[in-house]
């Protein structure tokens, strides 16, 4: 389990290290440079070689890159934007619970019931909770988030009153509010992994259920809870696989959901970061996708090396 | 008469069934809108006209038309063009780029340069397309380059982006396969018969491993139409005035609140009925051309 | 005569939906007494592992016991409701299965899947629980049983899993156990091991057994009675010893005579020639006629009628 562990980080920095890398590189390879940007096009030869000098650009781009790194993993600083000279920490600190909330959300709701679903629908085959999990299951792989979000919108806050059509009140202002406009948000967030994981969860467990060793477990007159329980926890291994690198992309998805309900996420960070060409920023964002990314993957090896040690022991 | 049966059902079953026929026939649908664009399209996309502004669907604009005036259905006809072809050869690219490498790897395993280029893949490919995607587009810029005598739009650099994009994730499918197939014993008998690397690389292993990476494919054109629609949404993919399904969502966003249902509702449902069509297509060969999934459902 | 632990009367399993079925057991007789060891002997496909998972009602998705009784203890089995039989399972009956390795559940300790089986049908406390599993080990020849409790399947050799899946099987003190084939999958060696574990649990603790298995030898060693199946019906049964020095059914005479023997000649091996019918392709009368060294015209026609000595039968038009 131990070595598991170990491999996997060792893995996941590198990941990080590389996707780091490349960021960097191309930001720093742009011929926009931050200088031209923020001195303007009539800025002189000399303006510019200053501004470089001012924030070390000027020095080669490996050197750059150390430091850089140095000072993230040392004192997890990403620094102060270049463009817009904003302290970043603080930027991403603004923006980033905001995405988490909403994606924590979607993320636990869309596991605990897919896996729900999956389960009933596994156990009672061609039963017409089957065929409802079937159908949820190729809808929300189909549909788009955003078209969703889009009619979703259309149906219950412009028709009807019921969810608010944008915005999250904060929770500190009205809890009540709070909750009902982050539903549609979530919902829309979730619905494709609800229908990943639903079928994922089915398939799994019905084949462990045809396993052998069911059969053991049944012979030996187990009740059919603890039957069930002995078939979850095989058959739950690739479910928390798909789980891990659906929270990752779940955070990715919810920039554009975020961009329709006009909630001030990351999505607002990184697009209106775009638009400023704040380069820095950019990367900074991204890398905290990555961390996020490769921090969910990570949670979900582990989990399975523990649900499962016969794939520690392998690793 | 029953020539023609017989022959529409070997067309079913070679898409995997009634759902994967289905699928394909979207597909059709969809390459007949994209190619007939300027023959189906009853009026010009990109006509401006004050006094047609906002018209809710009905004669003359069956779909509507949009702020500024347009037509609705014929900017969706054109924007299947966007879609497709951003979605098509983002995938031509990764399959071109991802295929050869995998297979190489796979079968010559080079060693510590084959872990080092697997791994990196491996790395870049942790990391959802769509961030990649937005990331990059964002960093390059989405003015129109010009490379010469070469107009390279945003779409182009789009299309470009995503089918690097795909490499990793084509390139780790076909090593596993070739890994696989190379140890199997008619690649060692192909080799007593003296005949080159190369040749049994492309003509036996080739093969075989082309089942996983074409029905792989087939959900990239899927996953191609999402991102580029969410690409252009915010702003990032086909610009403006060039109609894409994605900037036609982007600018029904302002219109949302205030009833004009119809901007927001028809784009995304072309959106829709693409992706399910390349699904189910997707799933129909799944169900066809893997082994193990074929053996794993009969065992059920 | 008191009623036998087990008395499988007529069973029929078939697989298929009605109306288009398959029988792959065709009117199985069965007796075991209390104490008893017997033994179920058969080519693969004889129907013989069906039998075995029709008593324990665990036959798999497609299969159906369509016909007869299975009495256990007097009850019959067929008749019970879902939680009645397994009340049963585990308790009064219980199965070790071929392949150990598949057959244990890899994601959780052997110690708990034990542990798991005697809480479910005995209340006997958690510690004492505990104990009971240790014993169990030690009983079925594992030695240091308390670290053996926290170990894997995988980590584990193929006789210790079987010895495992036998503490599993007779850990609540069951009165018969089934045994499918436990030694097909081991090596020769671990098979002498796991058979001389079986003899001595069957000893200790007083267990009918049934045993299941196409190794004559194995049979010889440890069964009093035995039956043999062909093409899913007995095709004759009666005391080991009977059995082998006067098998009166063609088939019983054909494969001992297969048995490779020390004093043989160098030459060809005896075989039987052919293969056993494909089910829902049975010729008329007996349905090792195509095969059989004694078979006349009768024998293809018409359904061989039931010979019977006490204590031995067989199915034979030649058997007299």
């Amino acid at each position: 389990m131990l070595s598991l562990a170990l491999r996997r980080t060792a893995f996941s920095l590198f990941s990080l290290l590389i996707v780091s890398l490349v960021l960097f590189v191309l930001t720093r390879s742009i011929p926009d440079s931050p200088a031209r940007i923020v001195l303007g096009d009539q800025a002189t030869d000399q303006q510019i070689v200053q501004f470089d000098r001012d924030h070390g650009l000027d020095r080669p781009i490996l050197v750059q890159y150390v430091n850089w790194l140095r000072r993230l993993t040392l004192r997890a600083d990403l620094g102060n934007s270049f463009t817009t000279g904003r302290d970043m920490n603080q930027q991403i600190a603004d923006t980033l619970p905001v995405t988490m909330e909403i994606v924590a959300i979607a993320f636990v709701a869309a596991t605990l019931l897919s896996v729900m679903l999956g389960t009933l629908s596994a156990l009672y085959r061609d039963s017409p909770i089957d065929y409802l999990a079937r159908l949820i299951a190729v809808l929300g792989v189909s549909v788009p988030g955003f078209w969703l979000a889009l009619v979703l919108i259309l149906f219950f806050a412009v028709d009807r009153d019921w969810f608010p059509p944008g915005g999250v009140v904060p929770f500190s202002e009205d809890p009540a509010q709070h909750l009902l406009s982050i539903v549609l948000p979530c919902l829309c967030l979730g619905s494709f992994y609800l229908a990943v994981l639903t079928r994922m969860t089915r398939s799994s467990l019905l084949e462990v259920l045809g396993l052998d060793y069911m059969r053991t477990a049944r012979a030996s007159g187990l009740h059919p809870a603890r039957v069930l329980t002995y078939a979850l926890r095989n058959a739950l291994v690739p479910v928390v696989t798909i789980g891990g690198v659906s929270f990752g992309h779940m955070f990715g998805w919810a920039l554009i959901i975020e961009q329709i309900f006009n909630i001030d996420g990351m999505s607002r960070a990184l697009l209106t970061a775009i638009q400023q060409r704040d380069y820095s920023m950019v990367q900074a964002v991204v890398m905290m996708f990555t961390l996020v990314f490769v921090g969910a993957n990570l949670i979900a090896d582990l989990i399975n090396g523990w649900l499962n040690p016969r794939l520690a022991a392998a690793a | 008469m029953t020539r023609l049966v017989s022959r529409f059902r070997w067309l079913v079953a070679s898409c995997g069934g009634p759902a994967g026929f289905s699928g394909a026939c979207v597909i059709a649908l969809l390459l007949v809108m994209a190619l007939g664009a300027p023959l189906l399209a009853p009026h010009d996309p990109l006509q401006v006209s004050i006094v047609d502004q906002l018209e809710e669907p009905g004669e003359g604009h069956w779909l509507g038309t949009d702020q500024t005036g347009r037509d609705v259905l014929s900017r969706i006809l054109w924007g299947s063009r966007a879609s497709l072809t951003v979605s098509a050869l983002a995938v031509v690219i990764g399959l071109a780029g991802g295929v050869p490498i995998g297979l190489i790897a796979g079968f010559f395993r080079g060693g510590w340069l084959e872990q080092a280029i697997m791994r990196t893949l491996e790395a870049i490919s942790a990391i959802p397309i769509l961030i990649w995607a937005i990331a990059l587009v964002g960093i390059v810029g989405v003015k129109d380059v010009q490379l010469g005598p070469l107009t390279i739009t945003n779409e182009t650099k789009l299309l470009v982006m995503l089918g690097l994009l795909y490499i990793p994730t084509l390139a780790r499918l076909t090593y596993t396969s070739a890994l696989s197939e190379s140890q199997a014993n008619y690649v060692a008998a192909r080799r007593l018969q003296g005949v080159s690397g190369m040749r049994i690389m492309f003509s036996d292993v080739l093969p075989n491993c082309l089942s996983p990476v074409i029905v792989q494919a087939t959900l990239l054109l899927a996953i191609g139409i999402i991102i580029e629609a969410a690409i252009s949404f915010v702003g990032l993919g086909v610009q403006p005035p060039t109609p894409s399904w994605g900037n036609m969502l982007a600018s029904a966003r302002d219109y949302l609140l205030s009833g004009e249902w119809w901007l927001s509702v028809f784009p995304g449902a072309a959106i829709s009925i693409t992706v399910i069509g390349f699904n189910l297509l997707g799933d129909g060969l799944r169900d066809r051309l893997d082994p193990r999934h074929i053996a794993s459902e009969a065992g059920r | 005569m008191s009623e036998p632990l087990l008395h499988v009367d007529g069973l029929r399993v078939s697989f298929g939906a009605r109306g288009n079925e398959r029988e792959v057991v065709r009117n199985v007789d069965l007796r075991i007494e209390r104490g008893e060891v017997v033994g179920l002997v058969g080519e693969s496909g004889s129907g013989k592992s069906l039998t075995a998972l029709a008593i324990m009602q665990l036959l798999p998705t497609g299969a159906r016991a369509s016909h007869g009784r299975i009495l256990f203890d007097g009850v019959d089995l067929l008749r019970l409701p879902r939680r009645a039989i397994n009340e049963r399972r585990g308790r009064d009956i219980a199965m070790i299965f071929q392949d150990p390795l598949i057959a244990l559940n890899p994601t959780i300790p052997i110690g708990r899947q034990i542990y798991d089986c005697i809480r479910t049908h005995a209340d006997l406390g958690h510690r004492p629980t505990l104990m009971r599993v240790e014993e169990l080990l030690a009983l079925v020849g594992i030695a240091h049983p308390r670290e053996r409790t926290r170990a894997y399947a995988h980590e584990l050799s193929g006789g210790m899993r079987q010895r495992v899946m036998t503490a599993l099987a007779i850990a609540c003190g069951p009165k018969l156990l089934i045994a499918d084939e436990p030694t097909t999958a081991l090596d020769v060696t671990v098979q002498a091991q796991i058979m001389t574990m079986l003899d001595r649990i069957r000893n200790e603790l007083g267990l009918a057994v049934l045993f299941i298995s196409h190794n004559l030898d194995l049979v010889a060693e440890i069964c009093d009675r035995t039956f043999v199946m062909y093409a899913g019906s007995v095709v004759e049964s009666g005391p080991v010893e009977t059995l082998f020095a006067a098998p009166k059914h063609p088939y019983t005479r054909q494969l001992l005579r297969c048995i490779p023997r020390l004093d043989w000649a160098t030459g060809p091996m005896p075989t039987i020639p052919g293969l056993p019918p494909r089910f829902g392709e049975l010729p008329p009368g007996c349905a090792f006629a195509p095969r059989c060294d004694a078979a006349d015209a009768r024998c293809g026609a018409e359904t061989p009628p039931v010979w019977r000595e006490p204590g031995h039968m067989a199915v034979c038009w030649r058997a007299a």
